[in-house]
């Protein structure tokens, strides 16, 4: 049979009783491809020797070298049984666990599915995986079972005998019973050749041919009970038995008299020429494709068992149009009703238009059939001829001026664009094609959307809705007018525009036909749609559907790496690449983060490998590197410890050594308490700073209200200005919350009145840090005199700018600490003591403080107060000349925030530092037998299990533990690896935590000493981690450049 | 026979040489290469790891240690260690291979670091990475100079950069208030230092939100102050204006 004509599946998709949407599922490398391979080649669209080599339907290049499938693409196949003809849709799928996405993308657009286990390696993880997959989106489905022969020893293969047992059990829905298990040349005639030899009536075989029975071959009996007397259940008796003894003479013995013996029994022929052949898998896939030909079987059984896109099942049309927790009784009346459309599935013209659109693939122009080269018809060739006549005699006409316009080849607008290009023709092309030039339209990506037509019947050109994945159709039925169609654009509704359909494909592996109109039940490919759909959509001609319930994806993207061009100046090209990546891939993340990075987040290794291929090849085709993403640090202050490393109380013990070097400077004084005193340079000003850990919870308050803080941050400065903002009572009140919260999370004696006195928070004046006023007599308006009512602007004018400095400082100090420059999190900063001493004459004073040459967040005093200083304690020398203040160190205002910065960083430095560190919660589902592995994985990855359970009823554990960002980078890939696959990680980020470790712990006490030697080389994480950053940024790493001064390379003479 | 004899001899390899004149005499103390930086920073806290021996020289090449008295005269003790220490901390040292090495590439990162701070690309209004930066500097062939500051360096590289890549310096945000009579001759005046005007009202006085290159900040301030005499006021709203938080496509 040839491969069936354009026309023919024309008209078969007008059928759609006769059509069959299916997907092929399977663990990686069980040969899904391979049984695609084989029905394709029944259409003769590849030779039947080549199938299974060929991989057709792997289109890419690193697809076929390496031997995997990456993506999911369709065939449409014609099948005859009879005189019922049926177009069959294919959707083949990959198997390796980073594509499931593509996976969910395929079972989406099917009704049915064909399930392939491998009987030597038996249900593997991945299959369980698709199982699941095929559940939730509730697709019926079907379970082919087909033998293939691995490369596996026949020793090694009896060993997996009791597998399908296994897969019995978690698969209790398919059964030989139900007929829906095809064993390759279909269990019937299975049935039938036992029938024939031991007598065993068929129907008796089919009913037990998986369960626990087994063969007496004594009395010819089936009888019950196989494991509990140590026999061989009957499946692998009957069935995989003869398959494996195939195996080990073909294979393993290579006993050519068996061979022989084998093939006159089962009456089939197998040319001389395979059977001398020196590669023994030559013979045994000569006498397998004869003794079970797998195609015709899965055809047969597909055609008869898979349901037609007429019988969906209700059921999974609710589930389909209800989006996210809502019910489908509660969509408007509209939209219920659209339910009976689906359920009728019909192509008339007055049907609503339903398609769901579940990715986007990239397809080169050169590829598309609009571009391919055809032979001209005859009528064609005839009309151009007329054109160019006719253009001929214009032009003699105008006297050679160029004709601006020429009339379409075709009738209507919509074939004008699908036009041939032939670039060698004389003839100028349509507009659209003209302003292609070769060149261009070779780097030219197009989209195809991979579709399918639920309802209506697709038409090129036509225009309809695209609905976004929060399209509410309540919503959108209220605010658009009865009986508008998509043609009138409306951009009024959220979540709602328009689009035209410019071009309809049929999928044919890797080729494309170019189609008028597409019937109901039929998967299609749509061109034109990538400025309007960016991964998946639901298009409508009616307002009133509801968009699909998005894609769910077995994996998340967790694996995340950093891309940045070899090249700076080809940084636009990556952002446009990468764009286009995103709409590509339907599993693939890209973001820029605040570092400026560009981030490619992927589902795994071999995931990214091809998503980075892509990025180079196709859609930047730029140089460019992937890199470990930055990982962000914070650090922190800790309450001194009262033990040392090895437990022993520290109060009783004598230091040996000091930790911290005293830096004493004639302007810096640190107490033993930590409270540091910092005089400015100029020696006017001095300041007493005390940091001190705030407590968790209190970090934890701060974090999440950053959005209330900063509105108070902007409340506050209008009213410094003296101007008076509409708070809306609702901001009023959830900063009343906050502020109670706080003071309920800060309480006990340290923490009295503290929230009072909040000077601001940092840094960027919205972090996790607190600046507190403790100046005794120093009265400043309070952070929350919002709330208060009694605005003390007035007042605090003259000191504003001061005011302002010292709180410039502590937001420098904050973003940056000593450690490694990272940010501060939970630190308390209370000013204690603060005095200056300047005060120049109030004509001079705004000179004196405002900044210059500082940029730094201080302000001049807006409202020219001419009141002179006198706020502040301390003795005013007065008659300072105005020379003094913009002395040799700069302005007072820029000296104050300099001296503020290092004093909160002395103060810093003078209690226990620690480094946070981001972290991850890692979900795990694994078996038991990977279960130490897993352990031993997180283990060496700094990890801490949180809980472990058991879950129900499975003998699956769920693990849940943390893992610092910074340990994450090849994690999920180590854990497949050490797991087999068993055992795949989700990780999110969850919050910031102390790492334990003292970055600058030396050992002190004797106790120390002894424990962990003089020098304490045992790793330290937080040393390590807070080392990495310091190199990272060219800050200076306390580090020997030569460990041993002896062991250098003697450049000296020898003598 | 000589005391030069093959077994009298101790001969020194790898010496780094670190020379100091004090009293008028010249002191020398043979030290491992690679390692005097580290003391000097206290990386290195082991003294025999930084000294090939505890023996001051007049000259080292040549073998000929210094006199006793005058080691005294010169520091006042005759204990060699505090000597060697002293020498070590003050005196002027050779700096061997990798320490230049390390210490140019410090200054590398930190010159790097600085740029990327301070700059943003200016099609997204997002930093550039660090790597990024590195790449750039290595591709314009920047050296760098060890006796200038990173952050002069630092202006520099900025500079060369622009003819290479889209980057400018991230724009600061400033908040202009200036009086009545004033605004306008001072506007025309402010005009070719402000960037972008993002707003501008007028009642009782000019208000103006606009962002500038933070090299003007100094010119803008002095200009403001010295013709308003201190009625006008400026106003520092955003450092940077760069684009906060992460963005998906």
């Amino acid at each position: 049979m040839g491969p069936p004509t354009l026309d023919k599946i024309r008209a078969l998709q007008r059928n759609p009783r006769n059509i069959r949407n299916l997907c092929i599922l399977a663990h990686v490398d069980h040969g899904k491809t391979t049984l695609a391979d084989c029905l394709v080649a029944t259409n003769g669209i590849i030779s039947s020797r080549l199938a299974g080599k060929l991989r057709y339907l792997d289109s890419r290049e690193d697809e076929q070298s390496r031997g995997i499938t990456m993506k999911s693409s369709a065939i449409s196949l014609h099948y005859s049984n009879g005189d019922q003809e049926y177009l069959l849709n294919l959707i083949d799928s990959p198997g390796h666990v980073d594509f499931s996405s593509e996976v969910s993308t395929a079972v989406r657009l099917c009704d049915g599915a064909v399930v392939i286990v491998d009987a030597v390696e038996g249900v593997c993880p991945q299959v369980n995986a698709v199982t699941g997959t095929l559940f939730t989106s509730k697709v019926l489905e079907e379970q082919a079972e087909r033998e293939e022969e691995e490369e596996l020893g026949g020793d090694q293969a009896r060993d997996w005998s009791s597998r399908p047992e296994e897969a019995d059990d978690s698969l209790l829905y398919f059964s030989p019973d139900q007929g829906n298990v095809v064993f390759a040349s279909s269990v019937f005639r299975f049935a039938h050749i036992y029938n024939q030899r031991m007598g065993i009536k068929a129907e008796v075989l089919l009913r037990t041919l998986w369960g626990d029975f087994y063969l007496d071959a004594k009395a010819k009996k089936i009888m019950k009970g196989a494991q509990a007397k140590g026999k061989k259940p009957l499946f692998v008796q009957l069935v995989l038995d003869n398959i494996w003894s195939l195996y080990d003479a073909v294979v393993t013995r290579r006993d050519k008299e068996k061979v022989e013996k084998v093939v006159t029994s089962l009456g089939i022929k197998v040319l001389a020429r395979d059977l001398r052949h020196s590669d023994p898998k030559v013979l045994l896939s000569a006498v397998c494709s004869q003794w079970l030909p797998v195609s015709q079987a899965v055809l047969l059984m597909v055609c008869e068992k898979l349901p037609s896109p007429l019988d969906m099942a209700a059921e999974r049309v609710e589930k389909l149009m209800s989006v996210g927790a809502r019910r489908f009784d509660s969509l408007p009346e509209h939209t219920q009703e659209l339910k009976r459309a689906f359920l009728r599935c019909s192509s008339r013209e007055n049907e609503p238009l339903i398609i769901f659109v579940s990715k986007m693939f990239a397809v080169d122009a050169a590829a598309l059939p609009q571009n391919r080269q055809r032979p001209l018809s005859q009528e064609e060739m005839a009309h151009r001829r007329e054109l160019a006549r006719q253009r001929h005699a214009d032009r003699m006409a105008a006297g050679c001026v160029d004709p601006p316009a020429r009339p379409d080849t075709g009738d209507s607008a919509a074939e004008n664009v699908t036009v041939t290009y032939l670039p060698q023709a004389s003839v100028s092309l349509p507009a659209k094609m003209e302003s292609v030039t070769p060149e261009e339209e070779e780097e030219q990506q197009t989209f195809v959307a991979f579709a399918r037509v639920y309802s209506g019947v697709a038409k090129k050109g036509q225009r309809v809705f695209v609905l976004g994945p929060k399209y509410d159709p309540g919503q959108g039925l209220s605010t658009l007018p009865e009986g508008v169609s998509a043609s009138d654009c409306v951009s009024a509704v959220p979540h709602l525009s328009c689009c035209s359909m410019e071009r309809l494909y049929l999928l044919m592996g890797r080729e494309l036909e170019e189609l008028e109109e597409v019937p109901a039940g039929n998967v299609l490919g749509i061109g034109g749609l990538e400025d309007s759909v960016l991964k998946s959509a639901t298009l409508s001609t009616s307002p009133a559907c509801p968009p699909f319930t998005a894609l769910n994806f077995e994996a998340t993207p967790i694996v995340r790496v950093a891309i940045e061009p070899k090249h700076p100046s080809e940084m636009p090209k990556l952002v446009r690449g990468m764009r286009l990546l995103n709409q590509a891939d339907p599993c693939a993340e890209v973001l820029i983060q605040e570092t400026g990075e560009h981030v490619l987040v992927t589902a795994g290794e071999v995931h990214l490998q091809r998503c980075l291929d892509d990025l180079r090849d196709r859609f930047a085709k730029i140089e460019f590197s992937a890199s470990k993403p930055i990982i962000p640090f914070r650090e922190t202050v800790v309450r001194p410890p009262k033990v040392d490393m090895v437990n022993e109380d520290l109060g009783k013990q004598q230091k040996v050594a000091i930790i911290h070097k005293a830096r004493w400077s004639d302007t810096l004084n640190v107490d033993s308490s930590g409270l540091v005193t910092l005089t400015t340079p100029n020696r006017l000003a001095t300041v007493s700073v005390r940091a001190s850990p705030l407590p968790p919870e209190v970090t934890g308050l701060l974090e999440r209200s950053t959005e209330l803080i900063r509105t108070l941050e902007q409340i506050n400065m209008s009213l410094r200005e003296g101007r008076s903002l509409d708070i809306s009572p609702r901001t009023l009140e959830a900063i009343a919350g906050f502020k109670v919260q706080l003071e309920s999370l800060l309480q006990g004696r340290k923490w009295r009145d503290v929230v009072e006195h909040v000077w601001a928070f940092g840094p960027r004046r919205y972090g996790p840090n607190i600046l507190l006023n403790r100046v005794a007599g120093y009265q400043r308006p309070s952070l929350w005199q919002c709330l208060g009512g009694g605005v003390q602007a007035g007042e605090a004018a003259a000191t504003r700018d001061l005011d302002n400095s010292i709180v410039s400082g502590f937001q420098l100090a904050t973003l940056s600490g000593p450690m490694c420059e990272e940010p501060l999190m939970g630190v308390c900063f209370s000013v204690e003591k603060w005095d200056i001493q300047s005060s120049v004459p109030p004509q001079h004073q705004e000179e004196a403080s405002t900044s210059r040459g500082t940029p730094a967040d201080c302000k001049g005093t807006g409202s020219g107060a001419t009141r002179p200083e006198a706020t502040e304690h301390g003795p005013i020398p007065a008659g300072l000349r105005p020379e003094a203040a913009a002395d040799c160190y700069g302005p007072v205002s820029g000296q104050l925030i300099a001296a503020m910065k290092e004093a909160c960083r002395h103060a810093f430095q003078a209690q226990p530092q620690r480094l946070m560190a981001a972290m991850y919660t890692c979900e795990i589902m694994t078996t038991a037998d990977v279960l130490g592995r897993v352990y031993g994985v997180l283990g060496k990855r700094e990890g801490r299990v949180l809980h472990e359970e058991m879950k129900e009823g499975t003998d699956m554990f769920i693990i849940k533990a943390v893992l610092p960002v910074a340990e994450s980078f090849g994690f999920a890939d180590e854990f497949r690896k050490r797991t087999s696959g068993l055992a795949s990680p989700q990780l999110v980020f969850s919050h910031w935590e102390v790492i334990s470790s003292d970055p600058y712990w030396v050992p002190t006490t004797e106790e120390e000493y002894l424990h962990f030697g003089e020098k304490a080389d045992s790793a330290n994480q937080s040393l390590k981690y807070m080392n990495a950053v310091r190199r990272r940024k060219g800050l200076y790493v306390e580090e020997k450049i030569v460990e041993h001064a002896e062991k250098q390379r003697t450049l000296g003479k020898n003598k | 026979m000589s005391i030069f004899t093959p077994t009298n001899q101790i001969r020194l390899t790898n010496v780094a040489v670190v020379r100091m004149k004090k009293g008028g005499k010249r002191f020398e103390i043979a030290c491992y290469k690679n390692k005097v930086v580290n003391w000097r920073a206290g990386a290195e806290k082991d003294l025999d790891e930084v000294l090939q021996t505890q023996s001051v020289f007049v000259n080292v090449s040549k073998g000929q240690v210094a006199k006793k008295e005058d080691l005294t005269k010169s520091f006042g003790t005759d204990d060699l260690t505090e000597i060697c220490k002293q020498i070590l901390a003050k005196g002027e040292l050779q700096v061997s291979d990798k320490e230049r090495h390390s210490q140019l590439e410090t200054m590398f990162r930190d010159i790097a670091t600085i740029v990327a701070e301070k700059c943003v690309n200016p099609e997204t209004k997002r930093p550039y990475t660090v790597s990024l930066i590195e790449g750039a500097m290595k591709e314009i062939h920047y050296s760098v100079k060890a006796n200038k500051s990173t952050k002069q360096q630092a202006l520099e590289v900025i500079r060369q950069l622009k003819e290479s890549m889209g980057i400018q310096r991230a724009h600061m945000r400033l908040r202009l208030v200036l009086p009545a009579k004033e605004a306008k001759r001072l506007k025309e005046k402010l005009k070719p230092l402000l960037q972008v005007v993002e707003s501008e009202d007028f009642d009782e006085q000019l208000e103006m939100v606009c962002l500038v290159d933070p090299g003007c900040f100094r010119e803008i301030d002095e200009l403001i102050r010295s013709e308003t005499r201190g009625r006008g006021s400026l106003e520092v709203v955003s450092l940077k204006d760069v684009e906060e938080g992460e963005e998906k496509f």
